[in-house]
């Protein structure tokens, strides 16, 4: 069935461009620093430079497989707000649909990590009374991250409940 | 030590809410009433956490001293003097410590606040509102114990850490905490109220007021655990262990795997056997009361509105002695998981229940549910080649009230959420989920050992589960919020408190509340029905209802009805105690109803609608039936209604003319139709809507209106109609969103059975009632605008 995650009467918002290509560039990093070193030290003890150049081969390969596989993985993001609740979609093999409703909001963080400023990019995360609630959206334009961060929480307001 | 209200003026009726924290510089500072008189622990205090430490030094430094043959070389009679000095200092200094802390602890447990003081050096003060407090345990170790005394510790829920007091007198552990499970229900009652303190003893720490429910016997509870699955493991795992290490002839090294496991079991006996030892789950006055232990005596109280998750598991070989384990989510008793501190709170609500236990345990932490009524969905059947060792077992399902969702074949688990607990949904679907078109719905709520997943449902069972949960805990939540008291009076909650506990009741056994009266659940067949302290013909409406219903049992209407059992006044309110009616409330059971069901109950509740002209009058001609002055009759069918209409017309008066343009040409309409409604007057119900009906379903799976109950004022000796154009109007107020095409298609339904005539009769009746409900303009405003737009089509 293809809408078993399809939004509720609604569209996914998707995430920016900026989200995907700070993916690829902090996976090509970590694959390319870990071929990288091996193949350095192949090459400083012994002489068999061909197998340093296999590797960095492989490496090649994996990123520009990854790249392939990061472009369908950050499209599979999306929330959506709707009146009561707050929609959160994504992943490509393991795919997951979050429901928060606004009532059951304890806090609402925005994050910022260095590579994510250097992109312009921050991620907000929605925090309910339950250690299960996984509802981050990740790679958000900034602009937008801070008017959903105001939003969720005057409308966390208007819906508060007890617990 | 002095009482801490005394420097107090005397509490005023109404102390300001808690919530309100006043202005920042006030906090934790002597208020501007003058200092305030803060409390400290008991002055035995540093002397008994003192013997904790002293305990350890002779522990430690006494398997020193038995010589153990390892090595023959002891203390020699130097070294003893510098070992005693050591002890001597040691001792001193945590003398000293232990003192300090006493010293700087204060709190201060009022009518306004619950505050607590800690630190010599780094102060922290702590403020907490009283309804953030989830639970208060008292605590007795065994050294406390023998003075008399106990600790409080006070659960206030996510972020922060557990209140602790130690140590009071029990007697001072015991007001406290009742005090405080009082603020946290929200009732407002002073600290020192009298007669409200039970003394627990050093044995059990059951208040005389506490019923005790489920009591665990020793033979019970070791019997349980000898069969446990954790219990078995462990030994099975022991016995591998030594077999394997004996056939290879290699003992010694078994021991570095045998020193852990030992030490587990160890521990495990002390969690599941000491400390559940003499367990007793007892009914308080504020929810449910576990007591436990064989050497530190815990006795925790849970509100029970503060439960988030039930669990109920079995393990295979529990399964021929019918033996079950309840255990409970409760915020901040999850986080004391995993230190082994053995004092803890455990969230073992029931250590081993039989069938009858589980039952009555159910029945007061989630009162009127019922667990084998709740229809339960299995997994689809491919989903065993994802789950090969108990696809089986999957199964999930949801009543009003609660998502079930049950797994496991060695270890069969139950887990049990109310709608209004759920924090989250999360819907999960794996790559080989997806080839096998089956998908995980995880309900998310607070920490703690019951973890609800629905496995492996059908994709379209496991998008319907998602979508529709969070409107179901919407809607619960919005319920339990109606049946939440507000701001009653300190002498009517004294009062309603008296009636219930004759009865054995608390508020958690409460079913509904209404203008007139609050109802209680009485065992599974009565309810008690408790009339407002503001009722001024309580008493008169009890009789009147008594002689009706007693007209009307066995009437051959088909439908049941409700009977009064017993009535009378306890402590200045009246009180009935009804039969409860059978199946569940329309209202309630339409929410989550498919449409085709839907429809044939709505049809069959249009029947019940005009079934209820057969019940028999005591009166002939138009006439009041019910009330102060009741029965009252009237000379014809308009003078009646205008006299119910002007009954209410004089206090919203104001406000419809304000609303509505031209109301008094709308009422002169309405007067002009009456006078010329003629016919036989007929027993009319007069609030006939899906909250006052009960639904049950058939063997065949028909749901049929079983039963019709809340006649009150409204219901008069008049034209029948007026129960049928109710009926079709009164559905449109129902929360659930397929309302409004639900009553457009009954009233379809209604015309196509009495004829087009009934397009007037209905308009005209949608008149009456907006005028007959539109004092509650003052009180809900939702049916007010209802109202409101009855009068303006």
């Amino acid at each position: 069935m293809d809408d078993l995650f399809a939004p509720p009467a609604y569209e996914w918002k998707r995430l920016p461009p900026g989200f995907l290509r700070i993916r690829r560039l902090s996976d090509a990093i970590g694959w390319l620093v870990l071929f990288t070193i091996p193949a350095v030290i192949l090459l400083i003890v012994t002489d068999l430079w061909w197998l340093s150049a296999l590797l960095w081969v492989v490496a090649l390969v994996i990123i520009g497989l990854r790249f392939h596989f990061l472009r369908r993985s950050c499209g599979s993001w999306g929330y959506v707000e709707r009146e009561d609740d707050l929609y959160i979609t994504h992943g490509v093999w393991f795919r997951s649909l979050t429901a928060v409703p606004y009532g059951r909001m304890q806090l609402v963080e925005v994050e910022s990590g260095p590579l994510e400023r250097l992109f312009n990019l921050a991620s907000v995360t929605l925090k309910t009374a339950s250690p299960g609630t996984d509802a981050r959206i990740p790679g958000l334009d900034p602009a937008e991250a801070a008017r959903l961060r105001d939003q969720l929480t005057e409308l966390g307001e208007a819906h508060a409940s007890g617990l | 030590m002095s009482e801490p209200s005394s420097s107090l003026p005397a509490a005023a009726p109404f102390p300001p809410q808690p919530s309100d924290p006043g202005p920042p510089s006030d906090r934790g500072q002597p208020s501007e009433r003058g200092v305030k008189q803060t409390e400290r622990p008991h002055p035995l205090t540093p002397l008994i956490r003192g013997w904790v430490v002293l305990l350890a030094i002779l522990i430690g430094f006494g398997r020193q001293l038995i010589p153990d043959g390892s090595g023959s070389e002891g203390f020699d009679g130097w070294d003893f003097r510098w070992v005693l000095v050591g002890v001597g200092a040691i001792l001193m200094v945590a003398a000293l410590a232990g003192f300090l802390t006493w010293y700087f602890t204060r709190y201060v447990i009022d009518d306004e606040e619950l505050r607590i003081e800690t630190g010599a050096i780094f102060k922290n003060s702590k403020r907490v509102p009283f309804e953030r407090v989830q639970s208060v345990d008292i605590i007795q170790q065994l050294a406390a114990r023998i003075f008399g005394l106990a600790e409080l510790r006070i659960e206030v829920g996510t972020g922060d850490s557990t209140i602790k007091l130690r140590y009071l007198t029990r007697g001072q552990a015991a007001s406290l905490r009742d005090y405080l499970l009082s603020r946290a229900h929200g009732d407002r009652v002073s600290r020192r109220e009298p007669g409200s303190t039970v003394l627990p003893s050093a044995l059990t720490d059951l208040g005389v007021e506490d019923q005790p429910l489920v009591t665990v016997g020793p033979q019970r509870l070791v019997g349980s655990f000898l069969l446990s699955s954790e219990f078995l493991v462990s030994i099975a795992m022991l016995i591998v262990v030594l077999v394997v290490t004996t056939a290879f002839g290699v003992v010694a090294f078994a021991l570095a795997a045998l020193i852990p496991l030992a030490i587990g079991l160890v521990s495990m006996i002390g969690r599941r056997v000491f400390q559940m030892f003499n367990f007793t789950l007892a009914q308080s006055a504020r929810g449910v009361r576990v007591t436990r232990g064989l050497f530190n005596l815990t006795s925790q109280s849970i509100p029970v509105n503060r439960i988030q998750g039930v669990r109920i598991i079995q393990p295979i070989l529990w399964r021929r002695f019918g033996w079950y384990r309840v255990d409970v989510n409760v915020l901040g008793y999850g986080s004391a998981e995993g230190s082994d501190n053995d004092t803890n709170a455990t969230s073992v609500l029931v250590p081993a229940a039989d069938a009858r236990d589980l039952d009555i345990t159910l029945s007061r932490i989630l009162p009127g549910f019922d667990l084998s009524a709740v229809e339960l969905h299995s997994s689809p059947r491919r989903s065993r080649w994802l789950r090969p060792f108990d696809f089986w077992t999957l199964r999930y399902g949801a009543d009003e009230r609660v998502v079930i969702t049950e797994h496991g074949w060695l270890t069969h688990v139950r887990n049990l959420v109310p709608h209004a607990k759920t924090q989250s949904v999360r819907l999960s679907q794996g790559p080989i989920q997806r080839r096998l078109r089956v998908a995980d719905v995880h309900l998310d709520i607070t920490r703690g050992p019951v973890t609800p997943i629905a496995h492996q449902l059908d994709e379209t069972a496991a998008r319907e589960l998602t979508m529709t949960q969070l409107d179901r805990a919407r809607l619960a939540r919005a319920a339990d919020s109606e049946r939440r008291p507000v701001d009653r009076t300190d002498a009517d909650a004294h009062s309603q408190r008296t009636v219930l506990a004759r009865f054995g009741l608390s508020e958690s056994d409460r079913l509904g509340s209404g203008g007139e009266s609050e109802v209680y659940a009485l065992g599974p067949d009565r309810v008690l029905r408790v009339y407002r302290g503001t009722h001024e013909a309580a008493p008169a409406m009890i009789r009147q209802l008594t002689s009706l219903y007693s007209r009307w049992q066995g009437s051959p209407i088909g439908l049941e009805v409700p009977q009064i059992l017993d009535g009378g006044e306890i402590a200045g309110r009246s009180f009935s105690v009804d039969r409860r009616m059978s199946g569940h409330s329309l209202s309630g059971w339409l929410r989550l109803a498919e449409t085709g069901p839907r429809q044939l109950a709505l049809l069959s509740y249009l029947d019940a609608a005009w079934a209820m002209q057969r019940l028999p009058s005591p009166v002939p001609g138009p006439a009041r039936l019910l009330g102060v002055d009741a029965p009252r009759q009237f000379p014809s069918l308009a003078a009646l209604l205008s006299d119910q209409l002007l009954r209410v017309i004089p206090q919203s008066q104001q406000r419809l003319e304000h609303d509505i343009p031209n109301v008094s040409r709308v009422w002169d309409e309405l007067q002009e139709w009456l006078r010329d409604r003629h016919g036989e007057p007929r027993l009319v119900h007069g609030d006939f809507c899906p909250p006052n009906c009960y639904v049950s379903v058939l063997p065949d799976g028909r749901p049929v209106v079983s039963g019709v109950g809340d006649f009150s004022p409204h219901t008069l000796h008049a034209d029948p109609m007026m129960d049928v154009a109710g009926a079709v109007i009164f559905l449109e107020l129902e929360p659930y969103a397929a309302a409004a095409d639900d009553a457009r298609w009954l009233t379809g339904q209604a015309y196509a059975r009495f004829g087009p005539e009934l397009e007037q009769v209905i308009s005209m009746y949608r008149l009456y009632y907006g005028f007959y409900f539109s004092n509650t303009f003052e009180f809900d405003p939702d049916t007010y605008g209802w109202c409101q737009r009855q009068l303006t089509r």
